[in-house]
C-alpha cells in the first residue's frame, strides 16, 4: 500500500481505506450520466446564440430539417409550454431560459435539433441559421453600458455586509498603510464530463440522467419546469465526473431535452460541446477589489476596508460578497466593506469551488502579504500578530480554529527559515527563487438530511441517501460513518447515493456533504443501536449499546435472535442547530437551508496554510512551481486518503487560478475566445511537480453530530496569494491582477 | 469543418494513421473510404463518387477480442460507436477535440484519441478499452490496481483514459523517471488534478509491468 497516498491517521482522523467505488472507477463500470443505456434514443444538439445582445429577426430551420434523420427541432416557436423556474440557489442558474427573440448573452440556446442518430443532430444544427439584429454589448469592467448597484440592495443572498468601527478614521491614522487593487478573470469550472442530459417518459414518469450536485434540486425543478408533479419526476445522478459547483443549479437545456422527449414519446440524449458549455451553463465572474489596510508599526492591524466589484448577467444579481468571510479572518479593528453587483451582457456566473473566498481572499492575502513587506515583519508573524479567537465584527467566539498550528507545520516542513525577506535576493543560476505563504479558510456549511440505515442479522448493512458523488469520496466516508457506528467491517456496507428516490441529502455545494450527509447516517445507525439495545434487559443495556466495540459480531446475532427480527430499518432526519423545524420538508421540495459560516452562534470556519516556492527564469520569465506544502485543520477527517487528494487537487486549482486559468473575452462583442480545453488553460500533469498536504489534527464538536468541517473547498483558496507572493519575492514584481503570465514579468 | 477535423486526427494519431489521413485531409470528407479497397460498396459505381456518407456503411469492429457487426454513418467516430452502439461507455468524452484525453483507447496496443479516430478506420485493428484491460476473470491490470492503491482519482471520468494512456506510456518506455511520466501523461486532463497520484501509480506499475 502506498505511504504517500494512504496517511496515517493521527488524532480524531479514519483509516485511509480506499474508495468503495474504486473499482467500479478503474474498470469503466461506473455509469456517469452519459452512461446508461437508454432504448432507442433519439439525439440533441443544441444550437446557441452567434451573438451577445440584440434579437433573432429570423430563424431558418429548413434546411436543417431537410437532413436525413432530423425529428424535430426546438425553437421560441413551439416551446411556450416549458415555465419559468426560478433564479437563484436551489433553483435556477439563470433567469435566461427562453430560446428567443431576446438575445441576453453570447452562446444562448436559440433551438435544439433533435435526430435519429448524432452525426445528423450535428449536421443539422449547423444548418440551423439565424439573423439577428445586434446591439452593441457591454462585456466586462471598463466597458461603457455596465449596470452597477450595490449587492446588499439587490441579492437574494447578501442583504448585509460586515462593518464594525470607524474604519476610514482607523485607516487614516494608521502608522502604515497599503492602499491597493486587485483583479480576478472569468474562469470556467471546465469538468472533465461534459454537461449531459437524457430524458425518459414513461407515460406520465419522467426518468431524468443528468450529471447533479442536487438530485432533490434537479427532480423538483424540471417538475416545475414541465408542469407536472415532483413525484413524477425521478432524477439519477450516480456519479459525477466533476462539478465544481457547475452541476448544482438547474440550467436551459433540462426542460428542453423532457420536452423533445415528451413530444417524440421516445428518449432523448443531449451531451452538451465543451463550447457550448461555457454559456449554457456557469462561471466564476471576474471581480476587482479595493483594499486598504492599516496597522501600527508592531503589526497590529487597526484597519480594514474592503470594496468588490463583481460581474453579473443582466437580470440576475448574483454576487458571491466574500467580504463575509474576509471579514473575520483576524483582528482587523475597524471594519468596512461593501460589494457591488456590476450587470453586463453576459451569462449569469454561479458557484465555482470556493466562490466567495477564492477571488476575496486571494486579495486580502495578498494585501497581507505587501503589508508585511512594508512593516518588515515576516508574513508568519503578522499573521500570528493578528490571529484571533473572536469574531472582530460580532466578538463571537470560534468553534475551533487552528490557524497558527497549520501555519507552524508547514513552515517547519517547508524550511521557511531558508528564506531571505529580501525580494529578488534568492537566485539559482538562471532561476529566481521566490517563497510565498497565505492563509486558507473556508467557512464550514451543514445542512438538513434523511438517510435510510437497514442492518441485517449476518452484519450486513445497506445505507440509502441521495448524496453526490463527485469526486468527493462520498460512498466511501458515508460507508465509514456506518460500518464504525455499526461496528462492522467497511465491506458489510453498501452505499447508494445520486438519485431522488432515495432520502435527500443537500446540494453538494459548500463542502457540507459529509457534514450533512454523516450526521444523518450517524444519526439512523444510532437509532438501530438503541432498537438493539432495548430487547435486552436493562442491566445489559450498556454493554448492548456498545455492541460495536469488541465481540460485535457474536452481541448483535444474539441480539437480532432476541429480537426475533432478520433485518432493523431506521429512517432518519437531522437538522442541524440553528436549523428550521420544516428544513428536511424543504428539502424534499428541492430547498436548502444551510448554516454555519459567520451566521450561527458560533464562527464555524476550516483553516489552512500554504508555502509556495516558484521559480522564474531570468531570461524567459517562466514561470515554475517546483514545490507546494498545505496545512489544514478541518475537524475530525473521515478518511486521510480521499481528504489528502481532495486537498492535493485543491492546491493544484490554487496553482491553476494562480498562473494558468481565465477565460478571455472578445471585448468588442462580448463572447468568449477560448472556449475549449486547447486555449483555456488548466494544468497538464507536466505543470505540477511536488505537492505535499499536512493533516493537522482538530477537534470540534460544536460544528454539528459527525465533527467535521467540510474540507472539498479550502485549499484551493489563498493560493493564488502565495503563489503571487512567491513571485514577487523572486522577481521584486507585484502582480495585482490574476493570472500572472509571462508577459506581465517582462519589465522587471 | 470536416477538414479540420481530419488535420488533427493526421498530427495526433501517430504512424499507420499519419500517411494516411495526411492524405485525406488534402482531399475530401469520402477519401478514407477509397482508400480502403475492399469497401468498393462505399462508391456508387453508376457516377464513380462516394454514396451520401450518411448511408449507413457495414463493418466489422474488433473490441477487447469480440468482433462486432455495424451498419455506421460514416462520419461516427470510435468513440460515439463504442459509447452508442457498442455499449462500452468506458471510454468517455471530454471535448470531443481530441483536447482532455478521456476517449483514449488502444489500436493494435497503440494509444489513440478514439474522439479523432472514426470508427471505419479501426477496421481490421484490435480495439482495446477500458472494459478489456481487467483479466476476464476479473483480476485487475497492475496499472488498474495502482490506481487504487494511489489514489490516482476523485470523479474518476478521466480515469479510464488515464489508465490506458499509462499502460502506453510504460510500455512505450516512457517511464524512466517523474519527469518523463509527467510529460508522455500530458496529453491527460485531469480536472480533479490527482496528477501526482497519477505518477506515483505509473511508478508502481512500471515494473509488474516489464515482469509480467
Ligand atoms: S474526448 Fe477525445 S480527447 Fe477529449
Ligand atoms: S479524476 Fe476527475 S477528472 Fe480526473
Amino acid at each position: 500500500m502506498a505511504a504517500d497516498a494512504a496517511p496515517e491517521p493521527k488524532a480524531n482522523m479514519g483509516q485511509p481505506v480506499p474508495r468503495l467505488d474504486a473499482r467500479l472507477k478503474v474498470t469503466g463500470e461506473a455509469r456517469y450520466a452519459a452512461d446508461f443505456p437508454v432504448g432507442n434514443p433519439a439525439y440533441a444538439f443544441l444550437v446557441t446564440s452567434a451573438i451577445a445582445k440584440g434579437r433573432i429577426i429570423r430563424l431558418d430551420t429548413e434546411s436543417a430539417r431537410a437532413v436525413p434523420g432530423v425529428l424535430d427541432i426546438l425553437t421560441q416557436d413551439n416551446t411556450a409550454e416549458l415555465k419559468e423556474v426560478k433564479f437563484g440557489s436551489g433553483g435556477a442558474s439563470t433567469s435566461i431560459q427562453k430560446l428567443g427573440p431576446e438575445i441576453a448573452h453570447d452562446g444562448q440556446i436559440i433551438a435544439m435539433v433533435v435526430a435519429d442518430t448524432f452525426e445528423a443532430a450535428r449536421e443539422a444544427a449547423y444548418k440551423v441559421k439565424a439573423t439577428y439584429a445586434e446591439d452593441k454589448p457591454s462585456a466586462t469592467f471598463g466597458d461603457e453600458g455596465l449596470k452597477e448597484e450595490d449587492a446588499t440592495k439587490v441579492s437574494e443572498r447578501h442583504k448585509h455586509v460586515p462593518k464594525v468601527g470607524d474604519a476610514d478614521a482607523a485607516l487614516a491614522s494608521a502608522d502604515v498603510l497599503v492602499d491597493a487593487e486587485y483583479g480576478t478573470p472569468t474562469q470556467h469550472h471546465n469538468p472533465i464530463e461534459l454537461f449531459a442530459t437524457t430524458c425518459v417518459w414513461n407515460g406520465g414518469q419522467l426518468t431524468i440522467y443528468e450529471p447533479t450536485q442536487f438530485v432533490y434540486g434537479l427532480k423538483n425543478s424540471l417538475a416545475k419546469k414541465m408542469d407536472v408533479a415532483p413525484e413524477n419526476v425521478r432524477a439519477i445522478s450516480p456519479y459525477v465526473g466533476g462539478a465544481f459547483g457547475s452541476k448544482g443549479q438547474f440550467t436551459p437545456r433540462t426542460g428542453l431535452v423532457a420536452l423533445a422527449a415528451k413530444k417524440l414519446n421516445r428518449p432523448v440524449k443531449l451531451v452538451v460541446t465543451r463550447d457550448q458549455g461555457f454559456t449554457t451553463a456557469t462561471y466564476r465572474a471576474e471581480t476587482r477589489h479595493h483594499i486598504r489596510l492599516g496597522a501600527r508599526r508592531d503589526g497590529k492591524i487597526t484597519g480594514y476596508s474592503h470594496e468588490g466589484w463583481e460581474i453579473t448577467s443582466r437580470p440576475d444579481a448574483y454576487v458571491v460578497a466574500g467580504v463575509e468571510d474576509s471579514a473575520r479572518i483576524y483582528g482587523f479593528g475597524a471594519v468596512q466593506t461593501k460589494v457591488n453587483a456590476v450587470h453586463a451582457d453576459r451569462n449569469t456566473p454561479g458557484f465555482m469551488r470556493s466562490p466567495p473566498v477564492v477571488p476575496y481572499i486571494y486579495a486580502l492575502e495578498s494585501a497581507m502579504d505587501e503589508l508585511a513587506a512594508r512593516l518588515a515583519i515576516d508574513p508568519v508573524e503578522l499573521r500570528r500578530i493578528n490571529d484571533t479567537m473572536h469574531d472582530p465584527i460580532t466578538g463571537k467566539p470560534y468553534s475551533s480554529r487552528s490557524l497558527m498550528r497549520c501555519y507552524d507545520e508547514a513552515a517547519k516542513a517547508f524550511d521557511w527559515s531558508r528564506r531571505n525577506p529580501e525580494p529578488r535576493s534568492m537566485r539559482d543560476g538562471d532561476w529566481f527563487i521566490g517563497l510565498g505563504c497565505a492563509t486558507a479558510v473556508y467557512p464550514t456549511h451543514v445542512g438538513p438530511a434523511a438517510a435510510r440505515v437497514r442492518m441485517l442479522a449476518n452484519g450486513e448493512v445497506q445505507v440509502q441517501i441521495a448524496a453526490h458523488e463527485i469526486g468527493n469520496g462520498a460512498y466511501t466516508v458515508i460507508g465509514q460513518m456506518a460500518a464504525e457506528r455499526l461496528g462492522v467491517p467497511l465491506s458489510s456496507v453498501k452505499v447508494e447515493l445520486g438519485d431522488s428516490s432515495l432520502p435527500p441529502a443537500p446540494v453538494a455545494g459548500g463542502s457540507n456533504t459529509t457534514a450533512s450527509a454523516c450526521s444523518a447516517v450517524l444519526k439512523a445507525c444510532d437509532a438501530i443501536r438503541v432498537r438493539l439495545a432495548r430487547s435486552v434487559a436493562t442491566t445489559d443495556r450498556g454493554r448492548a449499546a456498545g455492541f460495536a466495540a469488541d465481540n460485535g459480531q457474536e452481541m448483535r446475532a444474539d441480539l437480532f435472535r432476541r429480537l426475533g427480527v432478520g433485518a432493523i430499518e431506521e429512517y432518519a432526519e437531522f437538522i442541524p442547530r440553528g436549523g428550521k423545524p420544516d428544513a428536511v420538508k424543504q428539502l424534499y421540495a428541492g430547498q436548502v437551508a444551510m448554516t454555519g459560516g459567520p451566521n450561527g452562534e458560533k464562527l464555524m470556519y476550516a483553516f489552512g496554510a500554504e508555502f509556495v516556492e516558484v521559480r522564474i527564469n531570468a531570461l524567459t520569465r517562466e514561470i515554475r512551481v517546483p514545490r507546494i506544502v498545505g496545512a489544514f485543520a478541518a475537524g475530525r477527517l473521515m478518511n486521510t486518503r480521499t481528504a489528502r487528494s481532495q486537498y492535493m487537487g485543491g492546491m493544484i486549482w490554487g496553482i491553476s487560478s494562480a498562473l494558468h486559468e481565465a477565460t478571455e473575452i472578445d471585448k468588442a462583442r462580448a463572447r468568449y475566445v477560448n472556449d475549449n480545453l486547447a486555449d483555456y488553460l488548466v494544468p497538464v500533469n507536466a505543470d505540477i511537480d511536488r505537492v505535499e498536504v499536512i493533516l493537522v489534527p482538530e477537534e470540534d464538536h460544536e460544528v454539528n453530530p459527525a465533527g467535521v468541517k467540510g474540507i472539498g473547498e479550502l485549499a484551493n483558496v489563498g493560493t493564488a496569494a502565495a503563489v503571487a507572493n512567491a513571485v514577487y519575492h523572486a522577481i521584486g514584481i507585484r502582480i495585482r491582477e490574476l493570472p500572472i503570465r509571462i508577459e506581465k514579468l517582462l519589465d522587471a | 469543418m470536416p477538414n479540420a477535423t481530419f488535420h488533427s486526427v493526421a498530427t495526433s494519431v501517430a504512424g499507420w494513421s499519419r500517411r494516411m489521413f495526411l492524405t485525406a485531409s488534402a482531399t475530401s470528407l469520402a477519401v478514407p473510404l477509397f482508400a480502403r479497397t475492399s469497401r468498393a460498396e462505399a462508391m456508387d459505381p453508376q457516377t464513380a463518387r462516394a454514396k451520401d456518407p450518411r448511408d449507413p456503411a457495414n463493418l466489422a469492429l474488433t473490441v477487447n477480442g469480440r468482433k462486432h457487426q455495424l451498419a455506421l454513418d460514416a462520419r461516427t467516430t470510435l468513440l460515439d460507436a463504442l459509447r452508442e452502439r457498442l455499449g462500452l461507455t468506458g471510454a468517455k468524452k471530454g471535448c470531443d477535440h481530441g483536447q482532455c484525453g478521456a476517449c483514449t483507447v488502444l489500436i493494435d496496443g497503440r494509444r489513440v484519441l478514439s474522439c479523432l479516430t472514426l470508427a471505419l478506420v479501426a477496421e481490421g485493428r484490435a480495439v482495446t478499452t477500458i472494459e478489456g484491460l481487467a483479466k476476464p476473470d476479473g483480476t485487475l491490470h497492475p496499472m488498474q490496481q495502482a490506481f487504487i492503491d494511489q489514489d490516482a482519482f476523485q470523479c474518476g471520468y478521466c480515469t479510464p483514459g488515464q489508465i490506458l494512456s499509462a499502460v502506453s506510456c510504460v510500455e512505450e518506455g516512457h517511464a524512466a523517471n517523474d519527469a518523463e511520466i509527467r510529460e508522455y501523461m500530458s496529453g491527460n486532463l485531469c480536472r480533479c488534478a490527482a496528477y501526482p497520484n497519477i505518477v506515483a501509480a505509473i511508478k508502481q506499475t512500471k515494473h509488474s509491468m516489464r515482469e509480467g
